[in-house]
């Protein structure tokens, strides 16, 4: 299996900068129609599919993290939950403390994004897979180390905290007024990402996880860009954190547990690694593949699971993201077999 | 002094079982470069075929060999079957399959065998012997003892055989070898089954102490992978020195630093690793590598 047909978008993205085509009209069409549904949906659902969907967005933000990191970047991290758990905590510390609610977000982003930091600076100094091997380590400390710091945490208990009621002004129901704040933060983070991955930063990230040698050879330094890639990964996990206090209200140790950041990463894989589509898709294959094998059978949850991935990994390399690229080129090579028979029977 | 001695030896104890996992870990990377994920997991089925062997009436020691065999099998069919397909390729998507692998074969445990404590009794009695003024359990002891004989059998296989020549060939340079005629893919086999069996030694072991959960390796893997990184992941005596050192430190820091406490003693590797990784990137025993373009 070749490097490139693991995300095969990005490295199209990367190298096909210079000949960009026109977006079609209907690809902006499709667009716009999506975003009214996304804005006029909450307005006519009932409370479980809001709740639903706010969920969703809050594990895309969380998976786009994973993806800055690992799709981007290739450098693996079995983490992520950490920094997701690290946001919740501070979002629900300050919001108990009484901060003002925008501190109160700053925060939830600054602070795991300054743990990525540190970790980054001694992980990312072996090459490889040592930033998989650290990253494991942090689920698995910071469950003991939430239960312990229980003046802050609430320990075993949890600490939970309203701030997320809709205002007498809004005219919504609670799961409204939450449904559109996730919408609004990850729509902007989503931008912010977008953007990131397309420029300068982005192609530098791509060639350092191409080949790092290439990288060096360019002026590139990989250990620079990687710790830059896990800081953004971190703080973007910080703020997946605040929107899951916001819908959730309630965090506990059981939050940053090893097995969510297992799940993560499945979700990032079958949604498609390195990309935008992807971690949308990975967000809704958190949310809804659980509770569906939950409701076949509880006990088969971590098995099904397990199959699923797999089989993406076997068949599927670039995830379901990628099932449209696959179709093109699929019809392209089809188009170009009956183009050149004739040429050849003459 | 009796009761750091017998921290001491516990931590020897434990730090066996790391490195059991750790040397697995190590045989695997060796061989085909990857970082097996599902290396704790696949010793926890392990352990819980040595329950089973057991709950047919085998002597324990028999369910043990039983299960290594067995492990042997299941470690080199998974190599065939799973992991062949991601040799060669990216190197984070072959990583991100054996994290599949480990949510597969942690579901399988689960689904067999439930997700409830289980008993597996101890190839060593829970008595003690007094040894300087301290109580030292036969359980450590023996732990202990036993790794330490595989690890040099190990070291024996690696060395003096024509079986672990061709394994270190292979490791080497795998294009070289088939070129010279070994069967690359039949080795690579062996290694994932030399792999798999010592990590039902460790699993058989380390069962008693923690009781059988599907998740019972989780933690272990994670000390087994400080181990590694510490011991500069080439090099096999640096895993096991490595292992042992973070099972006696753990152990003592639990014991005589207030704060850190029982609950807290799995960030003590860590603290440890940040401080190396920051100094000597290498890894305590490692070296160097050049890569060449």
């Amino acid at each position: 299996m070749s490097q490139t047909s693991f995300s095969p978008d990005l490295t199209a993205a990367v190298t096909t900068v210079p000949f960009q085509r026109r977006t079609p009209w209907w690809v902006w069409a499709i667009g716009a129609a999506v975003v009214l549904l996304l804005v006029v949906a909450p307005l006519v659902m009932d409370i479980p599919t809001n709740q639903m969907l706010a969920r969703v967005g809050v594990f895309a933000v969380a998976v786009l993290g994973l993806n800055v990191i690992m799709g981007y970047t290739g450098q693996v991290s079995l983490g992520q939950i950490f920094f997701l758990g690290f946001g919740a905590y501070v979002t629900a510390y300050g919001v108990q403390q009484e901060w003002p609610i925008l501190l109160t977000f700053v925060l939830a982003i600054v602070l795991p994004g300054v743990a990525g930091l540190i970790v980054a600076f001694a992980a990312a100094r072996l090459g490889g897979l040592a930033i998989a091997m650290v990253t494991i380590a942090l689920p698995i400390i910071g469950v003991p180390l939430a239960k312990r710091l229980s003046d802050l945490t609430g320990g075993s208990q949890g600490i939970s905290a309203r701030f997320s009621d809709a205002p007498e002004w809004s005219g919504l129901a609670d799961d409204q007024w939450q449904y559109y704040l996730v919408l609004l933060i990850a729509a902007i983070t989503f931008v912010l990402v977008y953007n990131l991955t397309r420029g300068k930063f982005g192609r530098a990230l791509a060639i350092v996880r191409e080949n790092e040698n290439v990288a060096k050879a360019m002026g590139i330094s990989p250990y620079r860009y990687k710790v830059m890639a896990f800081t953004i990964a971190a703080m973007i996990g910080g703020v997946s954190g605040f929107l899951y206090m916001v819908v959730v209200q309630y965090t506990s140790p059981e939050t940053l547990a090893f097995h969510h950041s297992i799940n993560l990463l499945a979700s990032m894989v079958v949604g498609g690694a390195g990309s935008i589509a992807g971690s949308i898709l990975g967000g809704f294959y958190y949310v809804f593949v659980p509770n569906l094998t939950n409701e076949i059978a509880p006990t088969l949850t971590a098995l099904i699971q397990g199959i699923i991935l797999l089989v993406v990994l076997f068949v599927l390399p670039g995830g379901l993201a990628s099932i449209p690229h696959r179709i093109r080129r699929m019809l392209r090579s089809r188009r170009a077999d009956t183009d050149s028979s004739p040429s050849h029977s003459k | 002094m009796g009761e750091f001695i017998q921290l001491v030896v516990d931590g020897l104890a434990m730090g066996s079982v790391y490195a059991a996992l750790g040397l697995a870990i190590v045989l695997v990377n060796q061989s085909t470069g990857l970082i097996n994920f599902a290396q704790g997991g696949m010793a926890v089925l392990s352990a819980y075929l040595t329950y089973a062997f057991a709950g047919m009436g085998l002597p324990l020691i028999l369910a043990i060999v039983a299960s290594v065999i067995v492990s042997f099998a299941l470690g080199a069919l998974i190599e065939r079957f799973v992991m062949r397909r991601f040799e060669g390729g990216d190197p984070d998507t072959a990583v991100v399959a054996t994290v599949g692998m480990l949510t597969l074969i942690t579901g399988v445990c689960g689904w067999i065998w439930s997700y409830n404590n289980l008993h597996l009794a101890s190839l060593f009695p829970a008595a003690s012997f007094g040894l300087l003024g301290a109580a030292v359990s036969w359980r450590s002891l023996g732990t202990f003892l036993v790794i330490l004989v595989i690890m040099l059998g190990l070291q024996a296989l690696f060395r003096y055989t024509k079986l672990g020549l061709a394994l270190r060939a292979v490791a080497d340079n795998p294009a070289s070898s088939a070129l010279s005629g070994l069967p690359v893919g039949r080795l690579l086999m062996v290694g994932w089954g030399l792999a798999a069996g010592l990590g039902a030694v460790a699993g058989a072991l380390v069962a008693p102490r923690l009781t059988l959960t599907p998740g019972m390796m989780d933690t272990v893997l994670v000390y087994a992978l400080a181990a590694v990184i510490l011991g500069g992941m080439m090099s096999p005596l640096g895993v096991v020195v490595a292992a042992w050192a973070i099972g006696v430190l753990e152990n003592l820091a639990a014991v005589y630093v207030p704060w850190i406490g029982h609950d807290l003693k799995i960030a003590v590797p860590f603290v440890l690793l940040f401080i190396v990784l920051l100094l000597r990137p290498q890894g305590l025993f490692g070296r160097k590598t050049v890569v060449r373009v």
